[in-house]
């Protein structure tokens, strides 16, 4: 295994450790080395946080271990970004996501997130119990092509057919996919209430938008 | 249909092996019981005889088998330094931590359950309650776990991290907490009322199994053997998935375990109902809340035919709290199909009642 294999199994293998402070040294010495950043991204830290997103899914990491793992992927991230070449900036597919008004559990909601940026998304982040109207004014503002709405409360579900039915009313609903997920939704209720689509998990979340936008 | 039993001569004659009128049952109806009683939800934040009068309404309109002093997660913390937020007629919500740095962890203070926040709101509730209940039904004081509110003291994201990256000072919080929670419960004890245990961040939808027995179960064990030692014991609930800890929560003694919807009954019947009453676990949203009448009946009955024959006894009851806007014809549903039931429960009649309602 020549060098630059070696330090793409190092980053990989400081997300999935937890290796949050080591992984800046490791990202300095793969960018010292001259090689690629957008490979180191793709290769080591994005091909960490997917192992450590199947060790979540296998119940031998849980939340907080996902959260400390994220963190080194970040932290890998910062060192490499500004190395990054112009070819290497694709145009990013923009994903609004919130938690519904009238929750304020924000746990699952993070994981989303996290799991959307490492599949290469720009997240905004509405945070949580986000009115209705919020959504929309985002969408309107940056363009964003997928909506992603989250609950833990089956209280607050209302809420996501709100957020549906304003996109209609503002004649935005064709050109954004909605999602939604959480404790109390179905793939059912997504039906039900005109959404494009329901994720179970935060892995799933991101293979249904993949399927949705067509990567 | 109407109670041959209060609830309190039902719990005595199960307890010790006499005939009853039916299964308990607790639907577990929570700050809901302001609609019942008809006064907004911010009323409870300080105003004790409303708290209790509205359990009574909810006891007298349905016939329920518990009434708790709980009326969110974070009176505790809140007592200790963090802040609420008290929505007009919706359950409080935490807004600020009581600390932002490590450094100030040594700065917490265990709550005065007399003086602080609105612990002395609760503790007044109690006595209302008490002398409301008479002997007719037993009430119970709610508390969070001190693991629990450990994060509600510094960011559950923070403490979440802090687990691998400062464990010593996560142990610091849940001692702390540990006070709060002792002298919250020597006061509730005081008054009459049997302390029970929420611990939702214990879930193993949250952490590990080993994370929990780590830094949850050593300062579970401290609170529920501080409470027997007054002669009580607790019920513990735990919301989410929970199967790969329900022995370690059991073996601490409890007076009974209540699971979420996420875990099977009969699994936890199978393996700790030799040990201790099992309660729950109709879905509180996808069911009682969201769910029809029939749709409850249903669910119900699948539950009573999964642990009604559990060795150390069974109370029907929802996952969780319910919702506050859960219809009340869904509450009736579930009283109603207890009571139809009877008891001793025949299966068979149960097997039908559930063909017949499909």
């Amino acid at each position: 295994m020549d060098n630059k294999e070696e330090l793409l199994k190092s980053l990989s293998e400081c997300v999935v450790e937890m290796e949050d402070d080591k992984i800046i040294s490791t990202a300095e010495e793969y960018i010292k080395s001259g090689y690629p950043a957008i490979e180191g991204i793709l290769y080591g830290l994005v091909d960490g946080m997917n192992k450590a997103a199947d060790l979540y899914e296998n119940e031998e990491y849980f939340i907080p271990e996902l959260l400390i793992c994220s963190d080194a992927m970040y932290n890998g991230l910062d060192v490499l970004r500004p190395h990054l070449g112009k070819s290497d900036y694709k145009q990013k597919t923009k994903v609004v996501i919130g938690v519904v008004e009238g929750d304020t559990h924000d746990i699952g909601k993070n994981l989303v997130k996290i799991m959307l940026e490492t599949a290469g998304y720009e997240l905004i982040d509405l945070g949580r119990n986000v009115p209705a109207v919020a959504f929309i004014d985002s969408v309107k503002n940056t363009g964003a092509s997928v909506v992603a709405l989250a609950t833990l409360m089956s209280t607050s579900t209302d809420n996501m057919k709100e957020v549906i039915d304003l996109l209609n009313r503002e004649g935005l609903r064709e050109n954004v996919k909605v999602v939604v997920g959480g404790g109390p939704i179905s793939a059912a209720f997504a039906k039900q209430i005109g959404a494009d689509g329901y994720a179970a998990s935060a892995v799933e979340a991101v293979k249904l938008i993949n399927r949705l936008i067509g990567v | 249909m109407q109670d041959q039993m209060t609830p309190a001569q039902r719990a005595a004659a199960i307890a010790n092996g006499s005939e009853v009128d039916r299964l308990p049952c607790n639907p577990n109806i929570a700050n809901g019981v302001a609609r019942v009683y008809g006064c907004k939800i911010s009323e409870f934040n300080h105003n004790p005889k409303v708290i209790a009068e509205a359990q009574m309404a909810a006891y007298r309109k349905f016939g329920c088998d518990g009434l708790r002093i709980f009326t969110d997660l974070f009176p505790w913390a809140e007592a200790m330094g963090a802040t609420v937020a008290y929505p007009d007629d919706d359950t409080a919500d935490l807004l600020k931590p009581a600390i932002f740095s490590v450094e100030d962890i040594d700065k917490l203070h265990p709550a005065n359950p007399y003086k602080d926040g609105r612990l002395p709101v609760q503790l007044e509730a109690m006595k209302y309650l008490k002398d409301l209940a008479k002997d007719e039904i037993t009430c119970s004081a709610g508390i969070v776990g001190a693991f629990t509110n450990a994060f509600f003291l510094f960011s559950t994201n923070k403490t979440l991290k802090f687990i691998h990256k400062n464990p010593e000072a996560v142990h610091k919080l849940c001692r702390v907490s540990l006070e709060t929670c002792k002298a919250y419960a020597k006061a509730a004890l005081d008054i009459g009322l049997n302390p029970t245990i929420s611990e939702p961040m214990s879930s193993c939808t949250v952490v590990s199994p080993k994370v929990f027995r780590e830094f949850s179960l050593p300062y579970l064990k401290e609170l529920v053997d501080f409470i027997k030692s007054y002669g009580s014991n607790p019920v513990v609930h735990i919301c989410g998935q929970t199967n790969k800890i329900w022995q370690d929560v059991v073996e601490l003694g409890i007076g009974g375990i209540s699971i979420d919807n996420v875990a099977s009954l009969k699994e936890c019947k199978l393996a700790v109902g030799s040990q201790t009453k099992i309660m729950g676990n109709v879905d509180p949203g996808g069911i009682m809340y969201s769910g029809t009448p029939q749709d409850v009946r249903t669910k119900t009955l699948e539950g009573i035919l999964d642990a009604y024959d559990s060795p150390k006894g069974y109370v029907i009851m929802s996952g969780c709290s319910l919702p506050v806007e859960t219809p009340f014809e869904n509450i009736q549903a579930m009283m109603d199909t207890v009571r139809e039931v009877g008891y001793p429960v025949c299966p068979e009649r149960v097997r039908e009642m559930i063909q017949s309602s499909k």
